[in-house]
């Protein structure tokens, strides 16, 4: 029973990184109508860049990564999507176009870790060693600092989106592009900072889940999946639809993980992705007739 | 004020405007009538920076507008009321208002300007905490207008505002529109059918087939055949 408890906690730590990473991309897609294949390559870059920092260049600690890294994969963001998506919004077929370029980019990217690190998996150690003791239950520091770096980073973009000026802008280009241009938000900007912030998101799960798996070259494309699974079982565009997938499917992956073995995690992400649409075909909170 | 000199704009290899040339003097109300199709959008559209024009060149208080993106013109106190409206449903009616006054010009006179629409609208002050793809159309357009009135704008470029209004709030609308007009807005105003808003244009153009086919005060607008043909149905 203990045991099983632990197990959970695990699971709504992973679901809320999870959390992250998926609402990145249904940012980037809602806002700025990038269905980003790339975005697994930051998940890789985040983890990579982390373990330079706190690894293999540096010692620093991993307050400092964050402090680091982040601003890193948002810049990586705004890049791309100045020299790459920008110039391709102004032709015809920009759904079908930023596909494709996208998918080179994710090349690209990947292939540029391949370069630099090399192909032999990397790993990124705990953040903290050691557990504490909370209730009876034990729970790893690392777990715990995993959890409160996601929870402050899931809070700060609510607020952010919100209360802020940009947030606000944010949402009104999602809601109707022309209506935003029309008041005067200067569009290719939100978009700029739409497109940015996803990546930054992905960078964060990238350097919170490291330390649970080997780090390879390619290793972001798993996530990629994963934010595209969740995302499609809590609704295209839902947040709350979101929010209940990770949890779900965290909780999903740590009980298969402990009981059958972390190779039985996909399948299972499937099966209830198959189950989820077979009972409510638009997600757990997404509505068909949702206007596009 | 506003000077529009010869511009041409495509959809694709479709040619909506053809050599289109008109005039907004300061505070002024200018009207374009013409038949549903045949560019008037556009041409607004192509005014307020959300089409680029092919050829030709605009004015805003003579210097050249055409090409910049919609935010800048925003800024110069250049506006567009969509006839499609564009609200953001998802949002309250206050919210899309708020919006309205994006630009930094128009955040300064926010409180002022809340109270002119309210003025204006009182429903809208009711309904100010419902979501905008719950109201009726009449309501979504008193809130398009209204969220393009936060704008503080100089120059205003309203499609089609009577469009889906009641006949009463129609002439209460056109009556508000006078009255941004005496308060020193140029304005430049489409529609389909003249009606009583013709009486109140100080100038009038014609758009057929993305031409202006003819342009005058209403004194001439109502002894032109062209104008007696296509509108008033009078041979």
């Amino acid at each position: 029973m203990r045991e099983f408890v632990e197990v959970l906690i695990t699971g709504f730590t992973i679901g809320i990184v999870y959390f992250l990473v998926a609402v990145g991309f249904t940012l980037c897609y809602g806002v700025g109508r990038v269905l980003n294949y790339s975005y697994g390559s930051f998940f890789t870059w985040g983890a990579y860049l982390a373990w330079v920092i706190a690894v293999g260049y540096a010692k620093l600690n991993y307050i400092l990564v964050f402090i680091i890294v982040l601003p890193i994969t948002f810049m990586m963001g705004l890049v791309v999507d100045r020299i790459i998506i920008r110039p391709l919004r102004s032709r015809p077929e920009f759904d079908f176009s930023v596909l494709l370029a996208t998918l080179g980019i994710a090349v690209f990217l990947d292939n540029l870790v391949l370069v630099i690190f090399g192909a032999r998996t990397k790993s990124l150690p705990e953040f903290l060693k050691g557990s504490v003791s909370i209730g009876g239950f034990t729970i790893s520091w690392q777990l715990l600092t995993m959890f409160i770096f996601a929870t402050v980073v899931a809070v700060a973009l609510f607020l952010f989106i919100a209360k802020t000026r940009t947030g606000q802008s944010m949402r009104a280009v999602a809601q109707d592009p022309t209506g935003a241009r029309i008041v005067g938000i200067p569009l290719y900007r939100i978009y700029a900072i739409t497109f940015g912030i996803s990546t930054m998101l992905c960078g964060a799960g990238g350097i919170l889940l490291a330390p649970r798996f080997f780090m390879t070259p390619l290793g972001g494309w798993t996530f990629l999946v994963k934010a595209l699974i969740i995302v499609i079982a809590g609704g295209l565009g839902s947040l709350k639809g979101t929010l209940y997938a990770s949890f779900l499917l965290g909780v999903l992956e740590a009980l298969v993980g402990w009981k059958f073995g972390l190779l039985w995690v996909m399948p299972a992400w499937f099966i209830v992705l198959f189950l989820v649409l077979l009972i409510r075909p638009a997600g757990l909170f997404g509505s068909i007739a949702r206007k596009a | 004020m506003l000077e529009v000199e010869s511009i041409s704009t495509f959809y694709g290899e479709f040619q909506a405007i053809h050599d289109v040339s008109l005039q907004v003097p300061q505070g002024s109300l200018v009207s374009i009538f013409g038949p549903n199709g045949h560019g008037k959008s556009t041409l607004l559209k192509t005014i307020c920076g959300l089409m680029k024009p092919a050829t030709g060149v605009i004015r805003f208080d003579g210097r050249e507008i055409q090409g910049l993106p919609t935010h800048k013109l925003v800024e110069m106190g250049v506006v567009l009321i969509s006839e499609e409206r564009h609200l953001f449903p998802e949002m309250t009616v206050m919210e899309n208002l708020r919006l309205g006054a994006y630009a930094k010009t128009a955040r300064k006179k926010e409180k002022e300007n809340f109270e002119f629409v309210f003025d204006m609208f009182p429903k809208l002050k009711i309904l100010s905490k419902k979501a905008a793809q719950t109201l009726s159309g009449g309501e979504a357009r008193m809130l398009a207008i209204g969220r393009g009135l936060m704008s503080n704008a100089r120059f205003l470029a309203i499609d089609e505002p009577s469009f889906g209004l009641a006949p009463i709030l129609r002439t209460q609308v056109f009556e508000q529109i006078v009255a941004l007009k005496n308060r020193g807005l140029s304005i430049l105003l489409v529609e389909q059918t003249t009606g009583d808003i013709a009486e109140r244009s100080d100038y009038i153009y014609l758009l057929e087939d993305g031409r202006i086919a003819f342009s005058g005060d209403k004194d001439q607008a109502l002894h032109d055949d062209v104008v007696r043909k296509v509108f008033l149905g009078i041979t």
